[in-house]
């Protein structure tokens, strides 16, 4: 303890914003259960059980949005991880300085462009009537697609920018965790005769394991929660997709918006956190069952 | 010496502290003779404008208000983008910063509001000692009964003494309708559209029939208004739709024209026709163009919103940037006069139950909206740079002005007048015979007293909410192959959601509404 004081003195502003922006809004929970007016307030309003979160079992789309949301977000985090090991692997072997100065900024630029700007572009690449893509076909003698109308495109579209945007900046935490490698290990493997390909495979890719196994059940948690922003943008109102595209944030922000009703949202976001909990909680144990060391908790 | 200076400072702080506790005392309220001015903030709805206009306007008008009550004003803004969500939480959060709130029954929550305890219960007396003439004009009008929930209490003052039409319509083009075959280029039945709309992909080929963009049900709502006698209930909403309507002359027997009827299959048959014409983009669910912008541009043909924006925009607008274009107005429900008078709570001030001067945020209001300098410049800014009175006695703009750039945006809509409006040269010189043709037919809402408790059918309006806004959007734009499949698939779901219960809640609400009215 005495020890450790400067870390957990480090650690101070962190623990104070969780405290404060996670833990203390905590009791708000209770908003869920109640038909909230302003007189009596979040504990004095009426309790009304499990009311708020019938909506949600009315609708019908319970099972519906709630695969769309896992399958989103199992592609967005494999296929995130895979990609985003694969950069830093890659960016590692570089030898150019410049060139890898260069290619890291330029991957991790589309992290900072607003989702709104992107629904812009892939619309404007997309559309039917003016869209470049269209353009390219009918110049080049082809029938224009609907995009628009084609809900079986619309997953692997969202999927590929998301990709796009994130993985340029997931790649850091990768990179980083190789430069945290001993590079004794690496040049010993070397000197023992170990290809590019035998350093990756036996010593680059296994000391990434932890920091795999840790981002992962992080991301986990939050499997419940779809990237709103993103999928707000590029599919909008547009109800000839909602099969492919719905999820739980978009259906209910449909449903419940102009309602002027709160309860029912916070009955949605303790229906994900619980269940988030719960794959998190989950994940961990089936972790720590195989190796301990790379649990959580 | 030393001492002596030790004295004297000593006596000087504690004259100080004696004549801070002083002011303390008497400049609590800002009420007496003497204190600082009280700020009230007023939550308007609008985009704040940039220009420096309504700073400069608000210099003025405190002015004025410091003179009458000793109070500033200040507005706070709720900005358009997802207006709906941020009102609402604006009032949930309790903020006491806000005194006065712009408020509405049928688009701004009032009811909901004042129930669940937003709004400051105004008593009699109050209103008549912090405004007297607001107080006056509205009881001589017989209008707080508007105003109050079943409590007898009044929440919100009503904007009665405002003429406004707010019934949407089709906004198109005169020149190009009597290109189309149609007399003084003038269309009358809604289904018309068809030919003007065909008339304009064929000839106008930089332009878009209706180059419509995203949230929008007035292809279907239009129609229906016009091929049934049904009203709206405004006051219940599932999402962004209105499910809920009463036959003409039985206002007990609710219905909805999504749900019954062969109308609704019709209006979407049409919009299928018009899809296949080509009258919106075929994206036209994830456009986000303003199609004012582009009718003023000469790239659409159509445009919707209320009479209103047509008398007092449109016309100048196309008149100056189209000239020859004779913009016409197509007011949906005309065909049978199944249209209703605009009602006097469309706009309301409510004082927040959170105000700290709940008073003075009263005397402010009635200065606003009795004063006749006051008015002038919350309304129309600072004569000279902002308007002009012309020598025919109309208000006019100075020249340069460019009503797109140069806004005021104060947004008063809360306490308009009739007294203080003059005539604008910008509006259509023919408003008052709009005004009167659609003053003829029009019916009164016959729910503008009624509050609807929500609370036991509120999961299967959100339910229900989830069911349209996959279904409407579709039929709006023709998007289904087989409209009748659709919406029998639509109305299914929204029986299983459970339409039939909440129907039966809304109808038993609005007979005891009924009965106790009568009573």
């Amino acid at each position: 303890m005495i020890q450790n004081r400067m870390l957990l003195f480090m650690c101070l502003p962190a623990i104070a914003f969780f405290l404060l922006f996670s833990y203390a809004p905590l009791p708000g929970i209770w908003i869920a259960f109640t038909n909230f007016n302003y007189n009596d307030g979040i504990f004095g309003s009426p309790f009304v059980g499990l009311k708020n979160f019938e909506f949600l079992l009315k609708s019908g789309q319970l099972w519906l949005l709630t695969r769309n949301t896992i399958l989103y977000n199992v592609a967005f985090i494999v296929l995130g991880n895979i990609l985003q090991i694969a950069i830093a692997i890659m960016l590692n072997e570089v030898r150019l300085k410049y060139f890898k100065k260069i290619s890291q900024g330029v991957m991790f630029l589309p992290y900072f462009i607003s989702v709104v700007l992107v629904g812009v572009i892939a619309f404007n690449l997309l559309n039917y009537d003016t869209g470049a893509l269209n353009a390219l076909i009918v110049q080049t003698g082809g029938d224009p697609v609907k995009i628009y109308s084609t809900a079986g495109a619309w997953p692997l579209i969202i999927i590929l920018v998301q990709l796009w945007q994130s993985t340029g900046y997931g790649s850091i935490v990768y990179f980083a965790a190789i430069m945290g490698i001993d590079k004794g290990l690496i040049e010993a493997a070397s000197i023992d005769g170990a290809s590019a390909w035998q350093r990756i495979r036996h010593v680059i890719l296994p000391s990434l394991k932890p920091t795999f196994i840790i981002l992962l059940l992080f991301s986990l948690g939050g499997i419940m929660n779809g990237n709103f922003g993103l999928f707000w943008n590029l599919v909008g109102n547009n109800a000839a997709l909602f099969a492919t595209t719905d999820i739980i944030e978009t259906a209910v922000y449909r449903m419940v918006m102009s309602q002027n009703n709160f309860t029912t949202s916070t009955a949605v976001g303790l229906y994900q956190s619980l269940f988030g909990f719960a794959i998190v909680m989950t994940a961990n144990w089936i972790v720590r069952r195989m190796n301990k060391d790379y649990a959580l908790f | 010496m030393k001492r002596r200076i030790i004295t004297s400072t000593a006596a000087l702080i504690a004259l100080g502290i004696s004549a801070t506790a002083l002011t303390a005392c008497t400049g609590g309220d800002g009420d007496q003779e003497g204190g600082a001015p009280t700020e009230i903030t007023m939550l308007v709805l609008g985009d704040k404008p940039t220009n420096g206009r309504l700073e400069a306007m608000l210099d003025k008008l405190n002015e004025r208000l410091v003179e009458k009550a000793n109070a500033k004003l200040d507005l706070f803004y709720v900005e358009w983008a997802d207006w709906q969500t941020q009102y609402n939480l604006q009032l949930l959060s309790g903020d006491d910063n806000v005194d006065l709130i712009t408020t509405a029954t049928d688009w701004l929550y009032a009811w909901e509001n004042a129930k669940k305890g937003a709004f400051l219960p105004l008593s009699e007396d109050m209103l008549k000692e912090n405004a007297p003439k607001t107080w006056e004009q509205v009881d001589a009008a017989g209008d707080w009964e508007l105003t109050k929930l079943d409590n007898d209490q009044i929440y919100f003052i009503p904007e009665d003494a405002y003429t406004q039409w707010t019934n949407h319509g089709f906004f198109y083009r005169g020149d190009w309708a009597a290109q189309a075959g149609f007399a003084n280029g003038e269309i009358t039945k809604f289904e018309d559209f068809t030919t003007y709309f065909q008339w304009i992909k064929t000839n106008v080929p930089d332009a878009y029939p209706w180059d419509v963009a995203g949230a929008n049900e007035f292809a279907l709502t239009g129609y229906l208004q016009g091929h049934t006698d049904l009203q709206t209930i405004q006051q219940i909403t599932a999402g962004n739709y209105f499910p809920f309507q009463t036959p003409e002359g039985d206002e007990t027997d609710v219905t909805s024209w999504y749900m019954e009827g062969d109308e609704l299959l019709a209006a979407a048959e049409l919009a299928k026709e018009w899809n296949d014409i080509g009258v919106w983009r075929e994206d036209a669910l994830n456009y986000d163009g303003v199609t004012r912008e582009l009718l003023y541009a000469g790239l659409t043909g159509t445009d919707q919103h209320h009479t209103q924006t047509f008398v007092g925009q449109i016309v100048d607008n196309m008149t100056t940037k189209q000239p020859g274009s004779d913009p016409k107005l197509f007011s949906f429900g005309s065909e049978n006069g199944n249209y209703f008078r605009d009602i006097k709570t469309h706009g309301a001030m409510a004082v927040s139950a959170n105000s700290s001067n709940p008073e003075k945020a009263l005397q402010v209001y009635d200065l606003l909206r009795n004063d006749e300098e006051a008015y002038n410049l919350i309304n129309f800014g600072i004569e000279g740079t902002d308007y002009v009175v012309t020598d025919d006695g109309k208000l006019g703009y100075p020249e340069g002005y460019d009503s797109s750039t140069d806004g005021l945006g104060a947004n008063f809509w809360a306490g308009r007048m009739d007294e203080f409006e003059l005539p604008r040269t910008s509006e259509a010189p023919n408003k008052d015979e709009i005004y009167d043709a659609l003053d003829a037919d029009a019916k009164d809402y016959p729910y503008s007293t009624l509050v609807v408790d929500k609370t036991p059918i509120e999961s299967t309006l959100a339910a229900m909410s989830g069911v349209l806004s996959e279904y409407i959007p579709q039929l709006q734009y023709g998007k289904f192959d087989d409209p009748a499949a659709a919406i029998a698939e639509m109305r299914q779901k929204l029986k299983d959601v459970g339409y039939e219960d909440a129907r039966a809640d809304v109808e038993a609400q609005i007979k005891a509404w009924d009965e106790a009215r009568e009573g």
